[in-house]
């Protein structure tokens, strides 16, 4: 999905990033992002109120409730993904094979 | 109701339907459980908190907060001691909990109370002629949008949370989607990404 929407806008993207946020994304405002994910979850030294100020200084009030939103989106769909069981599907395991290998995603794979 | 308290910022007005909408569905009867053992199966989820031999209430806890460590075991014995419809309103309980949890969070708010149970007797309304296709529980085919569905009320209100927390099942085709004001597709994907793989979720 990313990777199809950053076509679209013509952004020039280094997937690895979202493996390592210390990569430019090269979306605007992407590594703002990452790390306002990551301050959520524990996996930065960064404060939440100090992210959620970043998002708000680089992309606007809107962008942090859009972000914050998304988030706790994911947090539904992943859950029900992984209480259900979804597969993924092997036509998108081939399809996505350098995605896969690029960010480590092997170990990922239960079902 | 979902003031938001705390958070720097004002929320939208679609956003904040969305989660009353959601606590009035946990109010209500199921489809298995009536509404009190939903409220039971909810404080479970949000305080980690259940009985050694309590499956519904493992699988909420576990997929509330720590969804990786949910297993294929604990899903079939949670299916072997209470069925697999109450499964899935186990499921989509845990998951629209968090939704709705995360992000107060993410925005520095603080949660709202869980919403008092309603009377009534669950609904029985159980969807026929649905398998397992590789998946832990039935359904029509391996869609995130129709995981549900073994459940039509839980699908739905699971479906109707999407569009104001990310966008429609529709919109989820155009890669140009975004909001008059906030993220664009590519913005909104980013965040999507990031959180799964930290979720360590293959989806």
């Amino acid at each position: 999905m990313l990777r199809e929407s950053a076509l679209a806008y013509d952004y020039n993207i280094d997937l690895r990033a979202i493996a390592d946020p210390s990569i430019h994304l090269g979306v605007p405002g992407g590594n703002t992002l990452l790390q306002f994910i990551d301050a959520m979850t524990g996996a930065s030294s960064v404060s939440p109120s100090d992210a959620r100020r970043a998002v708000v200084d680089e992309l606007g009030p809107e962008a942090l409730v859009d972000a914050a939103a998304v988030f706790g989106n994911f947090a539904m769909m992943n859950r029900i993904a992984e209480g259900t069981g979804i597969p993924l599907a092997k036509q998108a395991e081939i399809r996505e094979q350098d995605l896969i290998a690029t960010l480590g995603l092997d170990r990922l794979k239960k079902h | 109701m979902f003031a938001f308290d705390g958070s720097p910022v004002p929320i939208r007005d679609d956003l904040r339907d969305a989660h009353v909408a959601i606590w009035r569905h946990f109010a209500r009867p199921g489809q298995v459980l009536d509404a009190n053992e939903r409220r039971t199966i909810l404080k479970m989820a949000r305080n980690n908190s259940y009985a050694d031999d309590d499956g519904l209430g493992r699988l909420a806890s576990t997929l509330y907060g720590n969804p990786a460590g949910v297993s294929e075991d604990m899903v079939r014995s949670a299916i072997a001691a209470s069925g697999e419809a109450a499964v899935v309103e186990t499921v989509a309980l845990a998951s629209m909990l968090a939704a709705v949890d995360y992000t107060h969070r993410a925005l520095g708010a603080s949660l709202e109370p869980l919403p008092e149970p309603l009377h009534g007797e669950p609904s029985g309304n159980i969807a026929t002629g649905l398998k397992k296709r590789r998946t832990r529980v039935s359904m029509p085919t391996t869609s995130i949008t129709r995981a549900l569905d073994l459940l039509p009320s839980e699908n739905a209100a699971y479906a109707a949370a999407c569009g104001p927390l990310y966008m429609t099942f529709a919109e989820m085709s155009s890669p140009f989607f975004e909001r008059s004001s906030g993220l664009n597709r590519a913005q909104l994907e980013t965040i999507a990404a990031r959180t799964s793989l930290l979720n360590e979720c293959f989806y």
